[in-house]
């Protein structure tokens, strides 16, 4: 990797250029601007004018190189949209399993092209419906699963075998149950599991960092959890990403554009180095690694920030781990656009906001994209607002021509030198994660949600003496205060439909074959085995989700965040 | 106010987002306040808590939907123990058309997701003496 | 509950009411064991104390914890974030966790706190914990409200021990060496060991080894500290402490109430303010100045001449 570069621009002619800039800047540009300096969101200076002296040392194989080839700066596929178009992937997740299904059909009817499911608090932290933690957050914000059959209503008449479901299991506690349900569903309905195609999110960082919650699992205990679905699916789900390295809800609770890349690269690191010492190889698991990225406000950043994800990702794949296979070296990922950008005020403000960042989704290179609906800052989205942001999806996609060319940024001075300073950030970062010992250690010893909590309370700061501008807020405020009128959805009895469905299930379920699974399970949580058939066979015997979690918070004890 | 104002901040129930709870709690610290930052409670040991630490205000932060459930239910305890002097508030996204009916079962205040903290800071100090 | 709640309200807001509270309870105090848990920030001290709430807990006494953290110079708030590390004690009806700021006091813990260990004596705990900031070199006044006082320190913290040396060796009855899993254990407990060999106390602490997470050398430090509370009880030192205690307090708050009223009188007469704006004007020097301003006190006061 020492060769000799190739210098893209004409040594001489750049050097030229530099000094006629500073020209440019004694004489035409002075007087004309202030003092004030700029800077992108996460910190980086932003200069007046960009040109070639600022990436005079681009080379343009070695640097930016052709899409689908290393180091994929340009994107992972050569042919990027012209080959497949980016999957417009709606969420869909409220109310009880039967409600939810309505609405994927409904998603499915009108042009979606995957399914992107997310469950309601009780289920991802572990409780069933019926539980006393459960009450007020049941079908809220999220589709109540409690037990396989839910499993299967959620997914009635559905072609799970072609159409691909990401299925946002946020934390590996909760992945390690839904995942078993969605193999055993399927099994039962005779589909071969090589056929599944999908996603879970599946990160420990969702378990101990970026949710707060009563009962918290330990990080060690939640990342041995997402190693083990890991792992299994690499064996027996070849089409499945079973992890989805989570940065948007990090970026959400309080970081910059490089904390999120390198923290979601630092997982991905500390995931193979765990997967390599149980004997597997870097090429077995890691062409299935994903990553999901949040995208603000900051149009040209956010690009960057894609960009240099890939980057990194590639040469820490490459360099670190000697992945031989190039898929194994492909940083895929998945961007939903900004929630913390909306605002109450003016909702109808945000569809402007989320079309903008949409674009920069496609500008960087993703392979699927949730454009959030202009509700969403405080609700889940009503079908007119769910519509919307769907449309929005299609007419980015075929209205604006904009996928027709790979990376059509690519040699721009300004995003090629905003690529480069974001992909030194990160590496650095990812260095300083190390340095301290590695990502499940700084979130043990609390670093990690001092960085987002440090990071949040100086953002609410600016937002609230005005240096960081918000219209409608605090930049050309809203003249009445109130929020528009806008239908909230409600999903009133979906506590009581659940309730019953599940004393139904208790009664009809075999319990000598549930007692002796959830035994096993019990057993093999202070083991090294890898836990996945064992949670399989609970959830075939008909065990609740809540069981399966009570089990875990028993034998791996519970813990808190050391928060400052 | 002569002695600092004391205030019980809690996340309500499996509420996952703590990014407004910990700003806020940090911001009133800022505004001379003692804040007590709970994490994850239900309405039972929030009182508790509220009884023990001898705080002023209650701060109930959600965005998840459970505010017309457990947020009632953090005033009814507190009434039941003769603590009706405790001012409970609550934060993050709540729709405003259920705000009136939380009023009127003694949430004093709902402080959406842009409010400032100045707004909040004097609303207490104006209420608690 | 509710009741201790609202006394402690007023004793921790030195209302007069709180006042009252406290002269009445002063006689009704039961023999509650003290124990107060003391080092420097980041060590494992809520840890520790969790451990130690929740083994007297489970014997089904009653504990009282008071965690101090401090408060901002900036505008006098605090964020106190001690209770949060202890939901699963604060559920548990014996527990009583009352959270302090030290509201501009410089010892380790707040002033109220002597007062407040005595109104939750007089309540019926059993055993009050007392957990300071994370103390730097002279910050040893948990000694003045402690029966039993432990210090936790952490491997790699040789400069500070030295440090620590200045005050607390007089007065930590056991010493922890908590993260004790980490490199550098061994070596900072003969050190500790060392330094205590100097001293010349009957009582000689031990130093332990702990990792409060794990949960690992916790029971032990629950043994000694219950063997320090014997050896008090045998030797008279018990009460002898508590008088020297008490009677140190005494001074205290009339040094504290004295240096108010001076600062009040001072500042409400005319004459006396002209002093002071020629000291601060570097026209007269401050000995002169203040014996001048004594002794108008003192020709005011009952205390003085005839």
């Amino acid at each position: 990797m020492t060769k000799e570069k190739q210098k893209l621009f004409d040594q001489k002619v750049v050097e030229q250029l530099g000094t006629k800039k500073e020209r440019w800047h004694e004489e035409t540009l002075k007087g004309k601007v202030g003092d004030k300096k700029y800077y992108t969101e996460s910190g980086i200076p932003i200069d007046i004018l960009y040109s070639p002296s600022d990436i005079k040392d681009l080379d343009y194989q070695k640097d930016i190189g052709f899409p689908g080839e290393a180091p994929y700066t340009r994107g992972v596929y050569p042919n990027m949209y012209r080959g497949r178009l980016f999957t417009v992937r709606q969420l869909a997740g409220f109310g009880a399993p039967e409600d939810c299904n309505q609405r994927i059909k409904y998603l499915l009817d009108n042009g979606a092209t995957g399914v992107n499911i997310v469950f309601d608090l009780p289920t991802v932290r572990g409780y069933n419906s019926d539980d006393p933690e459960a009450e007020g957050n049941v079908g809220a914000c999220g589709v109540a699963i409690d037990s396989l059959e839910d499993m299967e209503t959620l997914f009635n008449s559905i072609p799970i075998d072609e159409i691909s479901s990401s299925v946002v299991t946020h934390m590996p506690s909760t992945t390690v149950v839904l995942l078993a349900m969605y193999m055993v569903m399927a099994e039962k309905r005779g589909i071969a599991l090589e056929k599944l195609s999908g996603t879970n999110q599946n990160d420990f960082l969702m378990e101990t960092v970026v949710g707060s919650a009563p009962e918290i699992l330990p990080p060690k205990a939640s990342f041995r959890l997402q190693c083990d679905a890991i792992e299994y699916a690499s064996k027996h789900l070849p089409r499945w990403n079973p992890v989805s390295y989570n940065g948007y809800n990090l970026r959400e609770a309080g970081t910059s554009a490089v904390q999120e890349v390198a923290v979601g690269i630092a997982n991905a690191i500390a995931t193979a180095e765990e997967l390599i010492s149980r004997g597997n190889s870097v090429d077995d698991f890691a062409k299935r690694m994903s990553f999901f990225w949040d995208l603000c406000n900051d149009f040209f950043e956010e690009i960057a920030k894609c960009r240099a994800s890939r980057i990194v990702f590639q040469e820490v794949m490459r360099d670190r781990f000697q992945a031989k296979n190039p898929n194994s070296q492909m940083m895929r990922f998945h961007v939903q656009t900004s929630g913390i950008t909306l605002t109450a005020v003016e909702p109808l403000n945000n569809i402007a906001r989320s079309s903008i960042q949409g674009l920069a989704a496609i500008l960087g290179g993703a392979q699927s994209l949730h454009i959030d609906s202009y509700d969403e800052a405080y609700s889940a989205p009503t079908e007119e607002a769910a519509l919307v942001s769907l449309r929005t999806q299609q007419i980015l996609q075929g209205e604006t021509n904009v996928v027709n060319t790979v990376d059509p940024l690519a040699g721009s001075y300004y995003v090629e030198s905003l690529t480069r300073e974001m992909a030194q950030r990160i590496r650095e970062y990812i260095e300083e994660i190390e340095r301290k010992g590695g990502l499940v250690a700084v979130t043990e010893s609390g670093w990690l949600h001092r960085e987002i909590s440090n990071f949040a309370y100086k953002q609410q700061k600016a937002i609230e003496n005005g240096e960081q501008k918000i219209v409608g807020v605090n930049h050309f405020p809203a003249e009445k205060k109130k929020a528009a009128e806008i239908e909230v959805f409600r999903y009133p009895e979906t506590a009581v439909r659940q309730t019953e469905k599940l004393a139904r299930l208790r009664k009809k379920r075999d319990q000598a074959k549930l007692d002796k699974a959830l035994g096993n399970l019990r057993e093999k949580c202070l083991s090294d085995e890898n836990i996945m058939p064992y949670v399989k066979e609970a959830v075939l015997a008909l065990a609740t989700l809540g069981e399966i979690e009570e089990i875990f918070r028993e034998e791996f004890g519970l813990w808190q965040f050391p928060l400052a | 106010m002569s002695r600092p104002i004391k205030v019980v901040m809690a996340k309500l129930g499996l509420d996952i987002h703590w990014r407004g709870a910990v700003a806020v709690s940090r911001m009133l610290r800022d505004e001379g306040m003692e804040v007590v930052y709970l994490g994850n409670q239900f309405p039972e040991q929030i009182v508790n808590a509220a009884v023990q630490e001898g705080a002023d205000v209650v701060g109930l932060s959600t965005l998840g939907g459970n505010h017309n459930s457990l947020g009632p239910k953090v005033v009814e305890l507190l009434r039941k123990k003769g603590l009706e002097d405790i001012l409970v508030l609550m934060g993050g996204v709540i729709p405003s058309e259920d705000i009136p009916a939380l009023k009127e079962k003694g949430i004093a205040a709902v402080f959406g997701p842009e409010s400032k903290i100045v707004d909040i800071a004097s609303f207490i100090r104006g209420k608690v003496s | 509950m509710v009741a201790l709640g609202r006394a402690l309200k007023e004793v921790e807001n030195q209302t007069p009411l709180g006042y009252e509270i406290i002269k009445h309870t002063v006689t009704k105090k039961g023999n509650a064991h003290v124990v107060g848990v003391t080092g420097p920030p980041g060590v494992g001290k809520s840890t520790l104390t969790g451990k130690l709430c929740r083994f007297w807990a489970d014997m089904g006494l009653s504990v009282g914890v008071i965690c101090v953290d401090p408060t901002s110079p900036f505008k006098g708030g605090a964020l106190l974030g001690d209770r949060i590390r202890m939901q699963e004690l604060a559920k548990l009806p014996n527990v009583f966790i009352k959270s302090l700021a030290t509201r501009g006091n410089v010892g380790g813990i707040a002033a109220s706190t002597g007062d407040i260990v005595q109104v939750m004596d007089a309540f019926g705990k059993d055993i009050i914990i007392v957990e300071t900031v994370g103390v730097g070199q002279v910050e040893f006044e948990v000694m003045d409200v402690a029966d039993t006082v432990v210090l936790v320190t952490v491997p790699g913290l040789g400069d500070a021990i030295q440090t620590l040396k200045a005050g607390i060796m007089e007065v930590a009855a056991v010493y922890v060496v908590n993260q004790a899993d980490r490199p550098g254990a061994d070596e900072s407990v003969s050190d500790l060991q060392m330094m205590i060999e100097e001293t010349a106390s009957t009582w000689k602490p031990s130093v332990l080894k702990t990792v409060a997470i794990d949960n690992d050398g916790t029971e032990q430090l629950l043994d000694e500290v219950e063997r320090h509370k014997e050896y008090l009880q045998e030797t008279c030192l018990w009460v002898g402490n508590r008088r020297e205690r008490n009677i140190k307090q005494l001074f205290k708050v009339i040094q504290n109430s004295f240096k108010q009223q001076l600062n009040e009188y001072i500042e409400t007469n005319g004459e006396l303010q002209k002093l002071v704006s020629q000291v601060g004007e570097g026209k007269l020097d401050p000995h002169s100045a203040a014996e001048d301003i004594l002794a108008d006190l003192i020709r005011k006061t009952p205390l003085g001449g005839n």
